[in-house]
């Protein structure tokens, strides 16, 4: 114990007075009294010490200096963290979290207050790169970064690669083996950086950025991101954001292959295709030339036998058919087939002949019938019909007309004798006719006796007084007539001279008081006839 | 080289095609042996693009105007040699 330390122990004075007299002791000033416990203090803990207490108060101030206090369940104690170890801190201190700081216990004379300047802290149980680590996990998770459909597929058969990563680390020398071996054809371009430290995390990402964006021009596909294994810490760069945020925004497919099989770090989670180890990533970018030349080789094999396999079946095939026996005996097959075709020619013959014969039983009635329908004959017989009844026509016309001409003839003659002209002169016709009947009965028998008539103009002469000379005299004798001319005539018993030549058409009338009517006798060639009145 | 590469992957397929198609019978006789020859140029050229080789890395660096160019080359320094 120090010296000074024990005049802090001395007992009381034995005088319990409140009011007894303090010690001796010059009394000290606050700041005095200040500045010794702080130089006992530093004096007790030269050195760094190492405590473990729970956040609370955490105030992270604008100027970069946390403020806070450290406490368990009997004390607590102020502490501060400087900016410029505090920015060094990889994860997020907060209130609750319990940590394990290490620092220098002082007073803070100003107030006279213990203070912990603390220079490191990490997180109690899980390290600090632990959590720094789950808690950008979850932040990036949720803003959909490690998101499956947001990953890009790779490219089969690249014609160039792109590789970053440490030009000196055995990374690269894994990673162009296995692209050497697996398929030499690709080119390989590599741009160098720093893998781990304070500003890894910014050089890779710029480095990916820039390769990104020269891609297309170098017929890069594919970019492999690739360190060798090492501590959490020696990886941290691949866990940090800014890095997170440059493979997620790159357009090219990013295959990160970073540490061992166990380490798997955020830049694995962003990435389009995470390989356990950088040989890993390189046999993930490229395919297999050895693989493929098997592959090619089996299936030209493949290809060959398949073929030799058709020929031979198509040979087999062939070998059948020449063995058969339209091969061996072409003409049995032939023969067969000539007689039947014989057989088949006469059947046919012999059908079509009583087919033949059935249908022109069939056919003539019906082809009389058709004969009968001819149309010449047709018109015959129209014909003919039409003469035969143009003929009744015409016969019936002429019938009828003759029957009417008759008719009308009849009608005509009835008219004719209907007519009271006509029936006079049929009536003057029969009454002449009796009449003459009569004189004939009545004179013939006197004139067989000799006596003769004679007319004068047919008027019977009477009297010597009708008649002058020179009339014309017609005599009718018992057996014919005379005809003379008047040379006289007188009246009584004797005659009278004759007068002068007789006329012919009027005759004067005799005399008044006698007047007789003479009819005139007209003279027809001929002569009278009986029938003249 | 980059209109061989292009058609590796088509190569192959055309290739799984061919066999595929002889091996299932579909194929006329003439037509098999039309495609034995398809194929057989089809495995040559595979089998040139897997030859060809690439020997070195390319290194690339920053350039002037903030972009990448080609600045070197890097020797190989592998003792082993592709497998055949």
């Amino acid at each position: 114990m120090c010296p000074e330390w024990s005049t802090f122990f001395d007992e009381p004075p034995a005088a319990d007075a409140p009011d007894a007299q303090p010690s001796d002791q010059t009394p000290l000033s606050v700041s005095a009294l200040v500045a010794s416990v702080k130089h006992a203090l530093n004096e007790a803990f030269p050195r760094r010490v190492t405590v473990v207490g729970e956040l609370s108060n955490f105030k992270h101030h604008s100027s970069g200096h946390m403020y806070f206090r450290l406490k368990d369940t009997g004390a607590a104690m102020d502490a501060a963290m400087f900016r410029a170890r505090a920015a060094k801190l990889k994860f997020a201190p907060a209130d609750g979290l319990e940590v394990v700081v290490e620092g220098r216990v002082d007073v803070y004379e100003t107030r006279g207050q213990l203070q912990l300047y603390v220079e490191r802290m990490t997180p109690r149980g899980a390290g600090a790169l632990e959590l720094a680590f789950r808690q950008l996990c979850d932040k990036l998770r949720a803003e959909g970064l490690f998101d499956p459909a947001a990953k890009k597929p790779i490219p089969r058969v690249p014609r160039a690669v792109g590789v970053i990563t440490s030009p000196t680390g055995a990374a690269l020398r894994d990673i162009r083996r296995t692209l050497q071996g697996r398929w030499p054809a690709a080119r390989v371009y590599l741009l160098g950086t720093l893998v781990q430290g304070e500003s890894a995390a910014e050089d890779v990402a710029r480095a990916l950025s820039l390769l990104d964006a020269s891609a297309s021009g170098l017929g890069i596909e594919t970019i492999i991101l690739s360190r060798g294994g090492g501590s959490l810490e020696d990886l941290w760069a691949f866990n940090e954001e800014v890095l997170a945020r440059a493979i997620f925004a790159c357009a090219t497919p990013v295959i990160s292959g970073v540490g061992h099989e166990t380490d798997v770090t955020i830049a694995d989670m962003v990435a389009d295709c995470r390989a356990a180890t950088p040989t890993a990533a390189a046999a993930r970018a490229v395919p297999d030339a050895a693989e493929l030349h098997q592959h090619l080789a089996a299936l030209g094999t493949g290809l060959h036998r398949a073929v030799a396999e058709r020929v031979r079946s198509g040979r087999k095939a062939l070998d059948g058919v020449l063995r058969s026996a339209v091969f061996r005996d072409p003409a049995s097959r032939l023969r067969a087939q000539m007689q039947r075709a014989d057989e088949l020619s006469h059947r046919m013959a012999s059908a079509l002949r009583g087919r033949l014969a059935t249908a022109a039983r069939r056919l003539s009635p019906a082809s009389n019938r058709l004969a009968g329908l001819h149309p010449a004959r047709l018109c015959e017989r129209a014909r003919a019909s039409l003469d035969r009844t143009a003929r009744r026509m015409a016969w019936a016309l002429g019938d009828r007309s003759k029957r009417a001409g008759d008719r009308l003839t009849n009608l005509a003659i009835r008219m004719r004798t209907g007519h009271p002209a006509h029936r006079v002169v049929l009536a003057r016709q029969r009454l002449a006719g009796l009449a003459r009947q009569l004189e004939a009965m009545s004179y013939r028998s006197v004139l067989a006796r000799g006596f003769s008539v004679t007319r004068k103009r047919r008027a019977i002469l009477q009297s010597a007084g009708d008649v002058q000379a020179g009339d014309l005299l017609h005599t009718e004798l018992a057996d014919g007539t005379v005809d003379s001319r008047v040379t006289g005539a007188a009246d009584g018993p004797g005659s009278k001279p004759p007068s002068s030549a007789g006329e012919e058409g009027h005759g004067p009338p005799t005399g008044p008081e006698e007047k007789k009517t003479v009819r005139k006798r007209r003279r027809r060639p001929g002569g009278p006839t009986l029938f003249d009145v | 080289m980059a209109e061989k590469k292009m058609t590796f992957e088509q190569a192959m397929d055309n290739l799984e095609q061919i066999v595929a198609g002889i091996e299932g019978g579909e194929t006329s006789l003439e037509e098999s042996i039309e495609k034995y020859a398809e194929g057989t140029e089809l495995i040559k050229q595979c089998r040139a693009i897997l030859d060809a080789a690439e020997k070195k890395i390319r290194l690339l660096a920053r350039d002037e105007a903030g972009g990448l160019k080609v600045a070197g080359e890097l020797e190989d320094d592998s003792a082993d040699a592709p497998p055949a």
